[in-house]
């Protein structure tokens, strides 16, 4: 059986650069032979990573989600799973290269890094924790889509600007689609954020007797979620719109990923497990 | 195949002569009516605003380029026309011609689409006027297949080549769907006429047209089925529009760069595309800088033209293919109208009709009788046949290929379905 996990582990980043550059090749060539095909093979590549996460589990004991390398693979297949599920509903085909790079770039770190631990702490094993992971997981995937979203959208953006009609403006979908489409995944992100911080305050306390409010991990979501729910708000109330609504979100982005490597490599708290 | 065809178009001709040559729907209507007294059997007389081409089989060999030619310069007798402003087609290249036609690779835009309504069209109206018979039908069906399959397996008429469309397209990469959006058009010329239009076929929520001379832009509107606004005070609601498009002849800048900085701050800097498709330009370039304000000109969109007109031009040896392969289908078709292949064709098909129904009831009949029974079809079958095969061999012996016999061979192939049979088989 731990061969087995080994080689779906080895496999999944094969895959995963497979689907990239599947998607990648449609996206410069705009050839149309290739748009079901490519979505076939996400769908195969997300099957396997599912048969991955299940059997680790089973085997394991507990869900991948004891440790930073853990939570990476997880993390890669919320975001391509998210990015699957958003191409079905919109049928909007031209961005996947953008998104699956991001699970590419996750699941390579997690390949590599990732150990077998079976036995693991008492307080690891809670359901809440379960739900506070799998829902800041899903809102971290939500904000990383929103945040790329965002970035195409400024590349778009400038192109148009500046009369450079390349690629980007001939294959990507329009400036208020890629908007909405940030947009969206930034409220999703944002309410399974808070969530995943409301649960974390009921339960964290409990859990662990050396809690504090001043975890790194904690301030920097907590910044991450402020960032997002005044963008937010602006936007629903029409103070902000385009440019500046994504420029935020991308950099609401860019303090989540720094906050959870700073909390995770750097610091060490009892919300740091590895 | 004895079809010929001429054609004056934007090779052969300047403008005026393609202008002057220029037929509505009563002048080819006449034409048509002599062609058929004095040169042609059956025909097409096609014309578009590049083009004026004639397709026929004539009354007899004798006939040729030239007198189409002449039939066609005497009807515009006025002008200074000449046979060299023609190109002259026979048999298979005046199917490939028409195919080329069709498919939009020979139009002065490339992969223009309009062609291919406009070859409809025509050859419904020859049709209408008994023009176009057995022969003519099937070319235009052919030609319809190479035109619909160069529409759909090729790009060759994909992307804006006009300015005004190419305008729209650009539109379209900024807001969603144009259904929620306004739309003001400055200019009621030609330009701006053409942009509205464009903008009301993307499906415009409401669309406002301003002209310093406001009866001509009522004129527009009219025909539009939109608002206008005095042109004095336009300036005070361009705050209203999502998208702002001006092709006026001013000679000065219309909108200054103060005048959109006013606008997109009413708007709360919602975004706002201006089109300047006018020569001077009629809004200051400089607005392109400010947020939000996507200002594009005259050469911005050339950029986009010019890019769709290459990528059409890759799809060219595309569409030459498709052309091949439906130029040589209809060959196959046209030369299995003779006469001796036919006859063949004919008894054979009526020989396995026989056999078939023999093998199913055979066994109803006693061994003596099942002799009998293969003697008495036969003759019942070649009995059903003579009359046919002499009448196809009077057609052999006539010449083969007349328009007539070509005709005959081709309904009696159709009605027996002797050629879908025969792709059964070979499929088999």
């Amino acid at each position: 059986m731990v061969n087995f996990i080994d080689f779906l582990n080895w496999l999944l980043p094969v895959f995963y650069i497979v689907t990239f550059s599947i998607y990648s090749y449609d996206f410069m060539t705009g050839k149309k032979e290739l748009a079901n095909s490519k979505r076939l093979f996400l769908f195969i590549t997300l099957l396997f990573h599912a048969l991955y996460l299940i059997v680790r589990t089973i085997y394991f004991g507990h869900p991948p989600i004891t440790n930073v390398f853990e939570i990476f693979t997880v993390l890669a297949f919320a975001i391509s799973f998210s990015y699957f599920i958003l191409e079905l509903v919109t049928d909007i085909r031209g961005t996947g290269p953008f998104i699956i790079i991001i699970s590419i770039l996750f699941q390579i770190i997690s390949s590599i890094e990732i150990e077998h631990i079976v036995t693991v702490k008492d307080v690891l094993k809670s359901n809440l924790l379960g739900i506070h992971v799998f829902s800041a997981l899903v809102g971290y995937s939500g904000i990383t889509i929103s945040a790329v979203y965002g970035f195409l959208y400024l590349m778009l953006y400038k192109e148009i600007k500046l009369n450079q009609f390349g690629l980007i403006f001939n294959r990507l979908p329009n400036l208020e689609i890629l908007e909405r489409l940030s947009f969206s995944s930034a409220v999703i992100g944002f309410v399974l954020l808070t969530c995943a911080i409301v649960i974390g305050i009921i339960w964290l306390p409990r859990a662990f007797p050396n809690f504090s409010y001043a975890d790194p991990k904690l301030i920097g979501t907590s910044i991450v979620w402020i960032l997002y729910g005044i963008g937010i708000t602006s936007k629903l109330l029409g103070k902000w719109r385009g440019k500046k609504v994504v420029i935020f979100s991308i950099i609401g982005f860019v303090i989540a990923i720094l906050s959870t490597m700073l909390s995770n490599f750097l610091s060490v708290s009892f919300h740091s497990f590895y | 195949m004895n079809l010929l065809a001429v054609s004056i178009n934007h090779r052969t001709a300047p403008v005026e002569l393609r202008e002057a040559l220029y037929l509505g729907n009563e002048d080819i209507k006449s034409l048509i009516s002599s062609a058929k007294e004095k040169l042609l059997v059956e025909g097409v007389v096609l014309c578009t605003c590049n083009r004026t081409e004639v397709y026929g089989f004539p009354f007899d060999k004798n006939i040729g380029h030239n007198d189409l030619q002449n039939f066609v310069i005497e009807k515009k007798s006025s002008f200074n026309i000449n046979p060299e402003h023609f190109q002259s087609f026979l048999s298979r290249e005046a199917v490939k011609h028409l195919f080329s036609v069709i498919t939009g690779i020979d139009s002065l835009l490339i992969g223009d689409n309009q062609v291919f309504k406009q070859v409809k069209d025509s050859f419904q109206l020859s049709e209408e006027m008994s023009f176009a018979g057995f022969l003519m039908k099937r070319i235009f069906d052919f030609a319809l297949t190479a035109g619909k399959r160069a529409l759909t397996e090729t790009e060759i008429s994909e992307g804006a080549v006009t300015v005004s469309y190419a305008a729209v397209q650009l539109i379209e990469k900024i807001f969603s769907s144009l259904n929620k959006k306004s739309a003001l058009v400055i200019g009621a010329g030609e330009t701006g006429e053409l942009a509205a239009k464009h903008l009301q076929d993307r499906g415009i929520s409401h669309l406002t047209i301003t002209n310093r001379t406001i009866e001509k832009a009522e004129k527009l509107a009219q025909s539009l089925n939109s608002k206008i606004i005095p042109f004095t005070n336009f300036k005070e609601h361009l705050h209203e529009f999502d998208i702002v498009i001006s092709a006026t002849s001013s000679p000065d800048l219309i909108l200054t760069k103060s005048d959109i900085k006013s606008a997109i701050k009413k708007r709360n800097y919602a975004s706002l595309v201006l089109m300047d498709i006018a020569v001077p330009r009629d809004i200051d370039p400089d607005s392109k800088n400010i947020d939000y304000v996507f200002y594009h000109d005259i050469d911005s969109l050339n950029i986009i033209v010019e890019q769709n007109l290459t990528k059409r031009r890759t799809e060219i040896p595309k569409v030459e293919k498709i052309i091949d392969e439906e130029v040589d289908n209809l060959f196959n078709w046209y030369n299995s109208l003779q006469a001796a292949p036919t006859i063949k064709n004919l008894r054979d098909h009526f020989e396995n009709i026989r056999l078939e129904e023999i093998e199913k009831n055979k066994n109803k009949f006693s061994s003596e009788d099942q002799e009998k029974l293969e003697i008495v079809t036969k003759r019942i079958i070649n009995k059903i046949l003579h009359q046919p095969t002499i009448e196809l061999r009077k057609s052999a012996e006539a010449g083969e290929n007349t328009i007539e016999s070509a005709a005959r061979i081709g309904i009696l192939r159709q009605l027996f379905g002797i050629d879908n049979n025969r792709q059964d088989e070979e499929k088999k």
